[in-house]
């Protein structure tokens, strides 16, 4: 009550992914009310798209279910998913923040028993499986999705088509007449939890992503493994089908590069390595290289590589590959320098992935306010004053799942001080 | 493995790292080299390079001097800039090796007459500075007897058909040599970039020696 002005005890979230789930359901259990905002339809983030993750390899699902527990039974959360961040106005203890939302066209009656899926007929690009597979127009996000509740896609609204999706819904939670809409809320502080994307890898020219067949990035490998993903976790080549056993990995895709992305991204490695220990898992005799300048295994995981580098079957070759190009064969070849043997190499392969890094989210929440940003774009996280604006997650720098939860925590007890702060002046 | 490991019997200078990154064109940026490894692995000539860039610039650091001033890899380089368009360090190769080239000869390890690409260069240059543009046919010649003149008539005799290939499909003119006009403009724009290299030069406290 500083300036007289009532100030706010309320903690607004910006991005459902993992660190934006534990910052909340960390601020609430301490007894603060939180708006969590998440742009897309669902919560959880890149993680719910993972296979499997560290540092036990559960599968994400474990995680989330134990999180998405947590918000239901906060009575202290409230959950705004297809919501972005429009304007934010004021100061640290009486934010005024105007939240846009996009219309899902379905209520919250629904009970997600997929009937309008089976009505509906066009089809869209997976966003779930980075469009390597098709979904139909009324879909569930996955099926981890939070809220569990369907979307329509806008292209097909206004078509016949949409009628016979509203007129298959037997519980009438389809509303064609949904609009976009805005509200504005008052809060005292704001946890920008906005994540990351993964680097454009057809960005790095010479490794032809999107040119040569069976060039895939990491992500699209993480989807390949999944069972829900769009091979029911067959890794295979996408061009024909072919079972991927002699696979390439090539670290440092985009990352310290400074044509790129000129910092080191933190995960790629151990994400690299984590998709060797998948094929070895599926394939008996699967053959591995991975090409490298230094592994950088951080923190506890140094043991997961040390195994894989006994394995005799996974090569580590200390090279940044000159290109990947279309090898007489049809398949992708890796052109280079063994920097140890000093050899020029060209190694064919079933599939090549490309280790792209992280770069922060550009979803373009958050990009109408003045936050403090890096050169990199990373949001610059505020320690030694109390601020109203906290970055928590790989909004603020590459982090792994636990690192981001870590850095959710701290999130959550920083925003807690500023407005206990401001409440003391 | 032809792994080139050291000897403790011989010497190495280890203040030419150093002189390297003050004498060499872009040879200051050296110490962001990190050894990937992605300038030999892009190079076109490949294995055809004594060292390749990334071996060349670690014996630059390790000051192996003689075997850097006299490995073809500085000759070899075609100038493509795969390499230093791939570079993650931002180090300018094909600068680097060029110039390289440039103070090997000053220095005394290199003969640019002997080098091919120098009596090429050389060859090219003539007909530029002469007419203003390259006469295929001139150039061809004055390279191939640059090495002798039993060198040129069996070099011509060997690409013969081309040249005829090349005559038919108008590719390489006959007869007088063409110009440009105003050869007297180019002359002043020669001049003045030689003029401009040497301020360069000296304000990099050196002058060119040619």
């Amino acid at each position: 009550m500083s300036n007289g002005k009532l100030s706010s005890r309320t903690i607004l979230v910006v991005g459902g992914g993992i660190a934006g789930i534990s910052a909340t359901v960390e601020a609430a259990e301490a007894g603060y009310e939180v708006v969590l905002v998440e742009s897309s339809p669902t919560l959880g983030g890149r993680v719910a798209q993972l296979n499997r993750y560290f540092p036990k390899l559960c599968q994400p699902t474990c995680g989330l279910e134990i999180n998405y527990q947590r918000i239901k039974k906060n009575r202290a959360i409230k959950v705004y998913t297809m919501t972005s961040v429009g304007k934010v106005e004021g100061e640290t203890g009486n934010f005024t923040v105007s939240l846009n939302t996009r219309p899902r066209f379905v209520k919250a009656n629904c009970t997600a028993c997929g009937d309008c899926a089976g009505a509906a007929e066009s089809e869209i690009d997976n966003p779930f499986n980075y469009g390597m597979d098709k979904t139909k127009a009324a879909y569930l996000p996955h099926a981890m999705a939070f809220p569990l509740r369907y979307v329509i896609d806008p292209s097909v609204i206004g078509s016949p088509e949409a009628e016979k999706i509203k007129a298959s819904c037997t519980v009438d939670a389809v509303d064609l007449e949904d609009k976009e809409g805005s509200f504005e809320i008052g809060v005292g502080a704001i946890i920008w939890a906005t994540g990351w994307q993964p680097y454009g890898a057809e960005k790095i020219t010479q490794y032809g992503y999107g040119e040569v067949a069976d060039v895939i990035n990491n992500v699209e490998m993480e989807r390949l493994a999944a069972m829900n993903g769009p091979t029911a976790g067959r890794i295979v080549r996408p061009s024909d089908g072919k079972e991927a056993k002699r696979v390439a990995f090539i670290q440092c895709a985009g990352s310290r590069d400074e044509k790129h992305l000129p910092y080191c991204s933190r995960i790629c490695c151990l994400g690299s390595l984590k998709h060797a220990a998948y094929l070895r898992e599926q394939y008996a005799d699967a053959e591995i290289d991975i090409y490298y300048i230094d592994i950088r295994a951080h923190d506890k995981l140094e043991g997961f590589y040390q195994k894989l580098k006994n394995d005799p079957q996974v090569n580590f070759i200390k090279s940044k590959p000159g290109s990947i190009v279309r090898g007489e064969s049809g398949d992708p070849t890796v052109k280079g320098e063994n920097t140890i043997t000093r050899e020029i190499y060209a190694n064919s392969y079933d599939l090549v992935v490309l280790a792209t890094g992280m770069e922060p989210s550009a979803r373009g929440e958050g990009s109408s306010v003045n936050l403090q940003r890096d050169e990199y774009g990373f949001v610059v996280p505020c320690v030694f004053e109390p601020d109203g604006m906290i970055a928590a997650g790989v909004a603020s720098g590459p982090l792994d799942v636990s690192m981001s939860v870590q850095s959710a925590t701290a999130a959550a007890l920083r925003a807690i001080q500023a407005i206990a702060q401001g409440e003391g002046k | 493995m032809t792994a080139h490991l050291p000897e403790t019997k011989r010497k190495y200078d280890l203040t030419f790292a150093r002189w390297v990154s003050r004498n060499v064109h872009g040879g200051d940026k050296l110490n962001m080299c990190m050894q990937c490894g992605v300038c030999s692995g892009s190079c076109p000539l490949g294995e055809q390079m004594d060292y390749g860039p990334r071996r060349l610039f670690m014996m630059i650091r390790a000051g192996m001097k003689d075997e850097v001033m006299k490995s073809d890899t500085i000759w070899n380089c075609v100038a493509c800039y795969r390499s230093e368009v791939r570079c993650p360090r931002g180090v300018p190769v094909t600068h680097i090796l060029d110039s390289l080239s440039v103070v090997a000869v000053r220095e005394g390890y290199a003969e640019a007459k002997n080098a091919e690409t120098t009596r090429f260069a050389k060859a090219f240059w003539w007909s530029a500075k002469k007419f203003g543009l390259t006469d295929e046919r001139l150039v061809t010649a004055l390279y191939y007897f640059s090495g002798g003149i039993g060198e040129g008539i069996r070099k011509g005799m060997a690409n013969q058909k081309i040249a005829l290939r090349m005559i038919g499909k108008k590719r390489m003119h006959v007869g007088m040599p063409r110009k440009i006009k105003r050869r007297g403009e180019l002359k002043k724009i020669l001049a003045k970039a030689v003029e401009i290299e040497n301020r360069n030069d000296a304000a990099a406290g050196e002058e060119v020696k040619s």
